[in-house]
């Protein structure tokens, strides 16, 4: 309990990142543990390329742009209340912790999820995502192996399935909707005792993982 | 709070109901009244427990200070609710409501506040929870484990699609049937005879005869099954008929007719189980069809990948499916001259039909021509007069397939529904092969029945010769020793049960070695000939002329299937050979696995089969009936040899069951069975499972059509709501923009009203539009118009189409819609019709 104690101690404003992302304090310690972890050189604040360790991340094709949504716009660097916070998107939904009335919305929880996903996509954040920004998650999952003529047919589909307003965009609200109806277990966020390691463990709707990862 | 609803008092209703109501009202009551009472209870205990032991400090601190505290006032006022419920002036189904509800909010979190032993069990019960979560886990990882090849498959698939996976779960199914058929065959009829049965060289059925034996060992006797393999438990001649044996009085000649028997009713019964359950899955998931691109581009990846190798399978399987999917919009899109498909496509079955009808009057001919021919002398014929069916039959085979490819271009199928036709096609040309089989062998079975006749009476005649010289010599007429003969000396038949199965063996084996030099041949060696000579060639090898192989689905499949209607038939022949049979699977299995993923490629349209493929079920299904046939027929009217196998010496095979139910089995149950075996209870019974089959068809259609009625409303409503968001978010709004701005409701807009509505537009048609900077500032005209023309386009009658993808010119509303005026104004007036 001392070391909980102290560790907890050298985090200022502890008490009002656990009160905005529900984390627990054995939460809070295992994130620093991980946070010291990749910050190598011991500046206190992560830069894109300390997220290169984490393999998962480096795997996806996406994965820069994972690690792009920890840094906010203009900066270069993140803090541990910024980490803490992003990765609270991770936590899995509460389904049981009543809720307070006036409380604003947690982090976690599901439309906040898909928001913070549909943000990976929607690069230029304007609320949309165009066909240009398909084209190119399409092109980093999909690689050479398909003609440029099959990547915008894909695309044209993709929006085509998913518009509803026909401006030819995806905005959130219709991103939602085509996402509402598969298995939502988005953002497992991993902090497993025995190896204190985290995973970043993004949007996988497939339900082989409904349970797993769970903390 | 979804507990501080507002308060009804039905107090009219109640008025008007009450004297109905009053008996039920009071029985609930009743309830309510007794689980209160026993929430009470609970609380009471629960307070003296506090007073008991309070410091519990549990290590798993799981909620921050403010959550507790915050969840112990929710508690507090469930509680409180529970004891006020009694006064509200709800109704009672209400009232119940609630009470449920909160008494199970109430028992979940009471125990995590931590009041004494309900702390203590709740930390217990999460950490079972923990535990329970952790075990199904590594459960279900154990049993994904247990699952043989899964891994392998699963690389097939993700490289070549689930097309070329099929083949392979296809042949693993295949492999667990015969695993299960090898442990009939050789559990109640191998191993029962080698262990208690009469060991090698005891009779003259065990024993090979002595002209032979100098070449028994030979390796050229052997590979053709002569010699030591004729005379082993491979085959049915080695069996006994000794009707018990060992100690444990085993009936070997009953086991092995059941057996024989039981392996096609097995059979049977676990290929219509898989079929009825493959056809129980296609029906889930109706909203698959809606967003498939959406859930492949967003959800596909996999998040928890680490390993590089897994990342490229991931890689590969997610372009598969995006490509199965493009060639099923393809198909989708695909509009063109219906009518001239629809006569390309009847020409091209007359041309197949055509090429069937020859190549099927081209084997009977061949056939009748080597039944003229086996009447003459062997030693006249030439070679090629010999072998004519064969080379005729393997002619077929390498010419037919692919000439049907070529025509069914002409059809411009699905390349799923293609590869149906072709493999139905296939199946008929191959049934063509299995006729002239099935011929050439019963003649054969029919000259050496003859041939053992003769035998038959030589061998009793020569007894008979031996007993009166006896008699003669020894002037004895009783107690005459039997004749002492070597088992190797004595006369025997030429046993046709053998000779049959020795001849399915023969074509398995032949079959597995074509098939692998094939592989060999022309996957492998096509490959490292293709790859290595690209380099000092003069045209690019690789993309040109020769290319690699892909992997031939339709005639890997029936292949595997005419292989198994070969089993089925063989086995009651031959039991090794469901031995060998299950061998071959195994090594098929990493044989091919390996062949197709180091030599082929994958197929320029990949198609999704679904995993479990009823069309290859159903031709099984087929081909087991066709095997069941001759092997039934051969039991019910060919009388079995008399000097070899379990039923020697009976003038029928089912000659055994006769006589276990006549000496084996009380005398009432063969009068029961000689009841059943009545013509007239068995007809009566055909009919009605008969009617049976014809009520369950007729229901099963019925639901058949609801479904498809579901589906179509969904559909529907779908359609619906995205043209009345369309409506609502565009027209609907402009147009009540319009009549707010127009106390006179002409709604005729004055030029500059556009101008004046686009901003309230704008803004009311949807938040998110409103972040959007750059789209207000151009083109806002434009917008709003489109919008318009796309509404006036939209048809009110419900769609029942999925809509095509945009054309890509200019939008098709923008042509023929009327223009935003007055007469769309009273058009879109009124609300749209909604149900």
């Amino acid at each position: 309990m001392g070391s909980t104690n102290s560790t907890l101690l050298k985090i200022p404003n502890v008490e009002v990142l656990m009160q905005e992302t529900g984390f627990s304090p054995a939460h809070i310690i295992r994130l620093h543990d991980r946070f010291k972890a990749l910050d190598k050189e011991g500046r206190g604040h992560l830069c894109p390329h300390d997220f290169g360790a984490i393999k998962e991340l480096a795997m996806n094709p996406i994965g820069d742009r994972i690690i792009g949504a920890f840094f906010s716009p203009g900066k270069e660097t993140v803090d541990f209340h910024t980490f803490v916070k992003i990765l609270a998107h991770f936590r899995p939904v509460d389904k049981d912790r009543p809720k307070e009335p006036n409380s604003p919305e947690p982090i976690n929880s599901r439309s906040n999820k898909l928001k913070f996903a549909f943000q990976l996509y929607d690069q230029d954040k304007d609320g949309k995502i165009s066909r240009d920004e398909l084209l190119q998650v399409l092109r980093a999952m999909l690689g050479m192996q398909v003609t440029d003529e099959q990547l915008e047919s894909i695309a044209d589909r993709t929006i085509q399935e998913a518009d509803l307003d026909r401006d030819d965009t995806i905005s959130f609200e219709e991103f939602r909707k085509a996402c509402k109806h598969k298995r939502f277990t988005m953002f497992r966020f991993c902090i497993r005792p025995g190896e204190r390691k985290l995973m970043l463990t993004l949007c996988h709707w497939s339900s082989e993982l409904q349970d797993q990862h769970e903390l | 709070r979804s507990l501080q609803l507002e308060e009804r008092k039905p107090s009219q209703q109640i008025a008007q109901r009450r004297v109905r109501k009053r008996r039920r009202l009071r029985k609930v009551r009743r309830r309510v009244r007794k689980s209160r009472e026993e929430e009470e209870r609970k609380q009471h205990v629960q307070r003296r427990r506090l007073s008991s032991s309070s410091d519990d400090n549990s290590e798993d601190e799981s909620m921050s200070e403010g959550e507790m505290a915050r969840l112990k006032e929710e508690v507090e006022e469930k509680k409180k609710l529970i004891a006020t419920l009694r006064n509200k002036p709800w109704r009672m189904k209400r009232r119940l409501k609630c009470l449920k509800e909160a008494q199970a909010f109430v028992e979940k979190f009471e125990g995590a506040l931590g009041k004494g032993k309900g702390r203590r069990l709740y930390a217990f019960k999460v950490m079972m929870t923990k535990k329970i979560i952790k075990f199904n886990r590594d459960f279900e990882n154990f049993k994904t484990a247990c699952i043989p090849w899964e891994s392998r498959i699963k690389e097939v698939e993700s490289h070549f699609g689930s097309s070329v996976a099929s083949y392979f779960i296809f042949l693993r199914w295949m492999y667990g049937l015969n695993l299960v058929l090898f442990g009939f065959v050789f559990g109640l009829v191998v191993i029962p005879e080698v262990l208690m049965g009469m060991p090698y060289g005891s009779l003259a059925r065990k024993t090979v005869p002595r002209e032979e034996q100098d070449s028994a060992m030979d390796f050229s006797v052997l590979f053709e099954f002569g010699g030591y393999c004729k005379y082993s438990i491979m085959f049915y001649g080695y069996y006994n008929n000794q009707r018990s044996i060992g100690l444990l009085q085993f009936r070997l000649p009953l086991s092995y007719l059941l057996v024989g028997v039981g392996i096609f009713g097995y059979s049977l019964m676990v290929v219509i189980r898989t079929m009825a359950r493959n056809a129980n899955e296609g029906g889930d998931g109706a909203e698959e069809g809606t967003f498939t691109f959406c859930w492949k581009l967003f959800t596909s990846w996999d998040y928890l990948i680490g390993n590089p190798e897994t990342a490229d399978n991931k890689f590969a399987s997610t372009t598969t499916s995006f490509k199965e999917s493009i060639v099923d919009e393809q198909e989708n899109l695909k509009d063109e001259n219906i009518h001239l498909r629809r006569f390309l496509r009847i020409l091209a079955n007359l041309l197949i039909l055509c090429c069937l009808g020859g190549s099927g009057y081209l084997i009977y001919y061949v056939v009748k021509r080597s039944q003229g021919f086996a009447k003459k002398d062997r030693n006249e014929l030439t070679w090629l007069q010999k072998n004519e069916v064969e080379i005729v039959m393997s002619l077929l085979g390498l010419v037919c397939p692919p000439l049907f490819e070529v025509i069914a271009e002409l059809e411009d199928y699905h390349p799923r529904i293609a590869l149906k036709w072709q493999l139905a096609r296939i199946f008929a040309l191959f049934l063509g092969n299995l006729y002239t089989f099935l011929f050439a062998l019963f003649d054969e079975v029919n000259s050496k029945l003859e041939n053992e006749k003769e035998i038959k009476n030589a061998t009793i005649w020569a007894l008979k010769e031996y007993y009166t010289n006896y008699t003669l010599y020894n002037n004895v007429t009783e107690n005459i020793p039997p004749p002492n003969i070597s088992p190797a000396d004595v006369i025997r038949g030429p046993c046709w049960e053998t000779e049959v199965g020795i001849e399915f063996v023969k074509l398995t084996v032949s079959d597995i070695q074509v098939t692998y030099l094939t592989i060999l041949i022309g996957d492998f060696l096509r490959a490292v000939i293709v790859r290595f000579l690209n380099y000092c060639w003069c045209w690019d090898l690789e993309a040109g002329f020769p290319s690699y192989a892909e992997f031939d689905i339709s005639g890997n499949v029936l292949g595997l299937i005419f292989n198994q209607g070969m089993i089925w038939m063989g086995a009651f022949y031959a039991p090794g050979l469901v031995g060998i049979n299950v061998l071959r699977l195994l090594s098929s299995m990493y044989y091919q696995c390996w062949a197709v993923m180091a030599c082929n490629v994958p197929h320029e349209r990949v198609f999704k089969a679904s995993r479990s493929n009823n069309f290859y079920m159903g031709l099984l299904l087929l081909v087991l009936f066709l095997s069941l046939m001759p092997v039934i027929y051969s039991i019910m009217t060919l009388p079995p040899s008399f000097d070899c196998g379990p039923f020697s010496g009976k003038d029928k095979m089912y000659d055994v069951i006769m006589e276990t139910i006549e000496k084996d089995l009380p005398p009432f149950m063969a009068d029961i069975f000689s009841y059943a075996s009545n013509p007239g209870l068995i007809i009566p019974a055909v009919l009605l499972m008969v009617l049976a089959i014809y009520y369950l068809n007729a229901v099963s259609k019925a639901y058949q059509n609801a479904n498809l009625d579901l589906k179509r409303k969904m559909q529907m409503q779908r359609d619906e709501e995205k043209n009345r968001r369309n409506n609502k978010d565009s027209t609907n709004q402009v147009m009540k923009d319009l009549e707010d701005l127009m106390p006179n409701k002409s709604l005729i807009p004055p030029p500059s009203a556009e101008e004046t509505e686009i901003p309230a537009d704008q803004l009311r048609k949807s938040p998110k539009v409103t972040g959007k900077p750059g789209a207000a500032a151009t083109g806002k005209g434009v917008h709003v118009q489109k919008d318009v023309s796309l509404a006036a386009a939209n048809p009110r009658a419900p769609v029942t189409r999925p809509p095509g993808p945009r054309p890509p010119g200019p939008l098709p509303g923008n042509a023929r819609g009327p223009p935003p005026g007055q007469g769309m104004g009273r058009g879109r007036g009124g609300p749209p019709p909604r149900r």
